[in-house]
């Protein structure tokens, strides 16, 4: 896998032979995937594919037992989760994770990574700047009037819109999404749709996500890995993927 | 909804939410000079006339009581780590200040500030150690903190053993007044300060979901400790003064477990995570205390009890915060929430908004909904 492929250059990520074990359960078995600048990536597979797994070891909420994991060059294998995060890596949950108790407002002005970690920009308030960039994006997704409520109060599906333009807040390298289609409304699903691309297009976004939802995922995604029993079994356009004899049988079925 | 404004219908005609939230958002634009009007009138009594005697003594404490009560919730309300090992900070400044002055004849400020020092850098080597854990095992752990340095104390020589310090050539009343007092309005000033900056937030964030916090890059053992040594470095101050105001300290009363227990239920009852919260609950329940302990004498501690069940019962946000979510419950249809819902949604939308606005808030801290992949 070092025989890089052409444009290997401008990957974002990469992850060589990644295994990650549970006791006997190996949930990642040696994968490795590569995502570039600019590209909308998607990761399919059954349940307990390991897809989830993988992104744990990515962003290093779980230690990969084999293999190395690399963000723009730099290999962040053993680095602790939060410095990878403040490395570009921004993340999206299954369930939605958002901070309840706090207002929409402060929600996004926490996820701004400018203002840093050092004592000044600590210990200062908000800028007028940062104050504007989040009425920007609450106003982008229609949730403008509810800046200051408390983000607990939101509908899930509103929580969720919340957590992506937290993520779009923190201007990161690559973001990981699992599942961002997962139990919001169809028409919701429209919006996020054109929401992930127009963050690919303008904002120049890198997205590596998660989806069971194959009508959206063919639809959004450059390219597609496909995971089984934590193996990779294939990878390629949505076209090849539909077509390929292997996913059918794992894990899309015939129709 | 509807059950809801039945139930408060005598409420709402008597203080309609409307009103309250007017009063908060008249309370958050003038937060400073709110801040600075109450230490004068803080400030006025000793000049008119009150310098010595029980009521000097029970305002002095009730200030004493809001600086713990305020430092017990940087990190048990504001960061959400609740610990009942504050007073450990309180008994380090007490002996440090107690010693100093009576084995070094250090003066009264260097004393202080000495007590304030060493409970900073205690907290910070046990806050690396116990901040690791979270919940139930942070709680246990604190505890375990408090009753280690308590029986420590009372095996040192230094520390006069298990009959204590007594201390002499005590100041007026009055020095004491001013001093728990211009302690309270400096933290006041400083959680204040902090709860608009992003390190605030950050606190808040922890709270509400640590492991989100750290996904975002944040090195949360960091925030905890700093928030923690802050905590210390009031709670020792308080403590560093008590020695002498007190004129004697021993294991019992500079470690004194009832004291921690008390000033949670102040916090608890103002309303954790708020800045005025835990000083309006320690104001409040050291009143009622001290009424009931002349009163009623040794009823006391039923009466701290009783009052901490019917907080957490009925008022589990508590003053403050029960005032703040009653003048916001309109907030979220008024402010767009339903329109934005609609625009969206399919018609499911409505029911996901009313039950978001009844229990969201207190389940998406801590419901972990990890499905299988």
């Amino acid at each position: 896998m070092t025989a890089a492929t052409a444009n290997a250059d401008d990957a974002v990520l990469r992850t060589e032979g990644i295994t990650k074990r549970f006791g006997g359960l190996t949930a990642v078995d040696s994968v490795d995937v590569e995502v570039h600048e600019g590209e909308i990536v998607g990761l399919i597979g059954p349940n307990g594919a390991g897809k989830s797994t993988l992104f744990n070891c990515i962003t290093g909420t779980l230690t990969a037992d084999e293999g190395r994991v690399t963000l723009q060059g730099q290999d962040v294998t053993d680095w602790p989760e939060y410095k990878i995060a403040r490395a570009g890596l921004g993340r999206m949950f299954q369930e939605t994770r958002i901070f309840g108790g706090m207002s929409v407002r402060k929600n996004l002005l926490l996820a701004a990574q400018e203002g840093g970690a050092d004592i000044g920009g600590l210990l200062r308030r908000p800028d007028d700047s940062l104050l504007a960039r989040t009425n920007e994006l609450l106003e982008y997704v229609d949730l403008g009037g509810l800046a200051e409520t408390r983000a607990g109060r939101l509908s899930f599906g509103q929580q969720k819109l919340i957590e992506f333009v937290m993520a779009l807040m923190s201007e990161p390298e690559l973001l990981l999404m699992d599942e961002p289609a997962g139990g919001i409304n169809p028409s919701m699903l429209e919006n996020l749709i054109e929401y992930i691309r127009a963050a690919n297009d303008e904002e120049e976004a890198t997205i590596f996500l998660i989806e069971h939802n194959m009508d959206f995922v063919m639809e959004i995604a450059d390219r597609i890995y496909v995971l089984a029993h934590g193996e990779r079994i294939a990878e390629g356009t949505p076209e090849e993927i539909q077509n390929d004899e292997r996913v059918i049988n794992a894990y899309l079925g015939r129709e | 909804m509807s059950t809801e404004s039945d139930d408060n219908g005598l409420l709402r005609s008597v203080l309609p939410p409307e009103r309250v939230d007017q009063l908060f958002d008249l309370c958050g634009a003038h937060g400073w000079k709110l801040i600075l009007a109450s230490a004068v009138v803080g400030a006025l009594p000793p000049l008119f006339g009150l310098r010595e005697g029980y009521m000097m003594t029970v305002i002095s404490e009730m200030f004493l009581f809001a600086i713990l009560a305020l430092s017990w919730d940087i990190v048990g309300g504001q960061t959400g780590y609740p610990s009942f090992g504050n007073m450990a900070f309180f008994g380090i400044g007490a002996y440090t200040g107690a010693i100093l002055l009576k084995d070094f004849a250090v003066s009264f400020p260097l004393a202080v500030v000495s007590a304030g020092v060493f409970a900073t850098v205690f907290a910070a080597i046990i806050g690396l150690i116990v901040l690791r854990l979270r919940g139930h095992y942070f709680a246990i752990a604190t505890l375990g903190v408090l009753l280690a340095a308590q029986q420590i104390s009372r095996n040192l020589e230094i520390t006069g053993g298990a009959s204590g310090k007594i201390l002499f050539d005590v100041p007026p009343g009055v020095v004491f007044y001013y001093f728990f007092l211009g302690v309270l309005v400096a933290e006041i000033i400083v959680v204040y300060y902090l709860s608009s900056t992003r390190f605030g937030f950050i606190l808040n964030a922890i709270r509400d979901d640590e492991g989100k916090a750290t996904a975002m890059g944040f090195n949360t053992t960091y925030y905890k400790t700093a928030a923690w040594m802050l905590a210390a470095l009031f709670t020792g101050l308080a403590g560093g003064a008590y020695g002498l105001f007190n004129t004697f300290i021993d294991p019992q009363t500079a470690y004194n477990g009832a004291w921690n227990v008390e000033l949670i239920a102040m916090a608890l009852m103002g309303g954790t995570g708020t800045v005025a919260g835990p000083v309006i609950g320690a104001f409040g329940l050291h009143t009622v205390i001290e009424y009931v302990e002349t009163a009623f004498v040794g009823w006391q501690l039923v009466m701290l009890g009783l009052a901490v069940i019917v907080t957490v019962i009925g008022f589990p946000k508590g003053v403050v915060g029960t005032l703040r979510e009653y003048a916001n419950e309109m907030d979220y249809y008024e402010r767009g929430g339903m329109a934005a819902t609609d625009a969206a949604a399919d018609g499911s939308g409505g029911s996901d908004v009313a039950a978001s606005t009844t229990d969201a808030a207190d389940s998406d801290a801590d419901t972990e909904v990890t499905r299988d992949e």
